[in-house]
């Protein structure tokens, strides 16, 4: 369970980020949808701890997995990459590995040096690093923006059986409206680093 | 002409003391490379990576420390080591090892330094990723390598084209001493100062072969790093 209150991120004196309450429950899927600036990546960096609120307090479990926006592709192979992000014995890294591969399709990419690989088998490679791992709170920062339709419907499909089989959160943000009705869960707008006055007051009502 | 005929014909006959002096040169030049990459890299990865208390005025001394004069490097390490000095008793002065610290002291923040350059570019989006996958700070400070292993190349051969090149410290520590701690820049100064053209320009030759077959080496392995 996440439980956000008071919020805030100040930035070269600029507000980005201003958030009074929010709660999300255990296994439930939040899109946070906005334009650019609108704050969304901020809160999940705080969410992510990698950066830090300038005030506020959260309460949410410490087993955190982000994607951010640029996720880079290590100067390794295909299978190199996903398996650096294991730990554990040979064969649970390799039972790990086949079973994000076959999640993913990334198994004829598997030699393949992560460098030349397109947007979308990127952003696979990406989401697989993760996938592999176990988290009680799964964020994706834009997870979906440089892939063709068959990769986004590839991505949304994994990471839904991922939550399935955790029963993690799962907190998505996007900008794509297509992406936002295949993840499902709740819809949050954030406006200028704010969350809509009347979600807030149900929040606060909560 | 002639004296280019000489050293020619000097590089070809099995002069020993020749064979001395470029051994010395390259045990000299090998280790100060390597302990001060192993010093100055990580340190430059330190502090392109992650935050911690003192780290601008860390970054302050490593700038100022690249430009540190090699003969003033010397001195320092010839009072340190001197008789009388804090490290007197390991009676190390005039040997290759004090040649080899001399140099370690000289070239280190210049790999630290290079490093961190080379380092900071795109580290901000490796470590949201390496942060994001919760990956441990080894894991993360081996990435650095990984990912820019062929500009971390540069690094060590800047390193071994100063090592290798550097006169003003190891004569001042090391005393120049023949069938000792005779490398070639000191040499080629003695032999140019005794008139004996020569055996100093042989001695500039091998210095720039040595010169071009690392850089051969080095320039193979940096372009099969990248085509992969």
């Amino acid at each position: 369970m996440i439980k956000i209150t008071n919020l805030k991120k100040v930035y070269q004196g600029r507000t980005v980020l201003d958030i009074g309450r929010l709660t999300v429950e255990n296994g439930e899927t939040v899109i946070l949808l906005g334009h650019n600036g609108s704050g969304k990546s901020t809160l999940l960096k705080i969410l992510a701890d990698i950066i830090e609120a300038t005030w506020g307090n959260i309460i949410k479990d410490e087993n955190v997995l982000y994607l951010p926006q640029q996720s880079l592709p290590f100067n390794k192979t295909v299978k190199k990459n996903i398996l650096y992000s294991l730990s554990g014995t040979k064969k649970e890294k390799e039972e790990a590995y086949e079973k994000v591969c076959a999640l993913l399709k990334l198994k004829e990419l598997e030699n393949k040096n992560a460098r030349t690989l397109s947007g979308g088998e990127c952003q696979r490679l990406a989401i697989a690093r993760l996938l592999c791992k176990k988290c009680d709170l799964l964020l994706l920062d834009e997870p979906t923006s440089a892939a063709d339709t068959e990769s986004r419907r590839l991505i949304v499909e994994a990471v839904k059986a991922y939550q399935k089989e955790t029963g993690c959160i799962l907190i998505v943000t996007t900008h794509i409206k297509e992406d936002a009705e295949l993840f499902g869960g709740r819809k949050i707008v954030l406006t200028n680093g704010k969350l809509p006055l009347l979600r807030e007051e149900e929040e606060n009502n909560a | 002409m002639e004296k280019i005929n000489e050293a020619f014909e000097l590089l070809l006959k099995t002069d020993r003391e020749l064979f001395q002096i470029i051994f010395v040169t390259l045990r000299m030049s090998f280790f100060s490379t390597l302990i001060s990459c192993l010093l100055g890299m990580p340190l430059g990865i330190l502090l392109a990576g992650w935050k911690f208390k003192g780290k601008r005025m860390l970054k302050k001394i490593i700038h100022t420390l690249m430009g540190l004069p090699p003969v003033v490097a010397g001195l320092i390490v010839y009072m340190l080591f001197t008789k009388y000095g804090v490290f007197g008793s390991l009676n190390l002065l005039f040997t290759v090892e004090i040649m080899i610290i001399a140099q370690v002291i000289l070239i280190t923040p210049i790999v630290a330094g290079q490093t961190l350059s080379v380092s900071s570019v795109g580290a901000k989006n490796l470590l949201e990723t390496a942060k994001g996958m919760r990956l441990s700070n080894f894991k993360i400070a081996k990435l650095f390598i990984i990912q820019n292993k062929a500009s971390l190349f540069s690094v060590v051969l800047t390193a071994f084209g100063r090592s290798i090149a550097e006169v003003g410290a190891v004569s001042l520590v090391g005393g120049n001493i023949q069938w000792k701690t005779r490398v070639m820049t000191t040499a080629i100064m003695l032999e140019t100062n005794k008139g004996n053209f020569s055996f100093a320009l042989a001695l500039g030759i091998i210095l720039l072969l040595i010169s071009l077959v690392v850089n051969i080496i080095a320039s193979a392995i940096i372009k099969q790093e990248e085509e992969e």
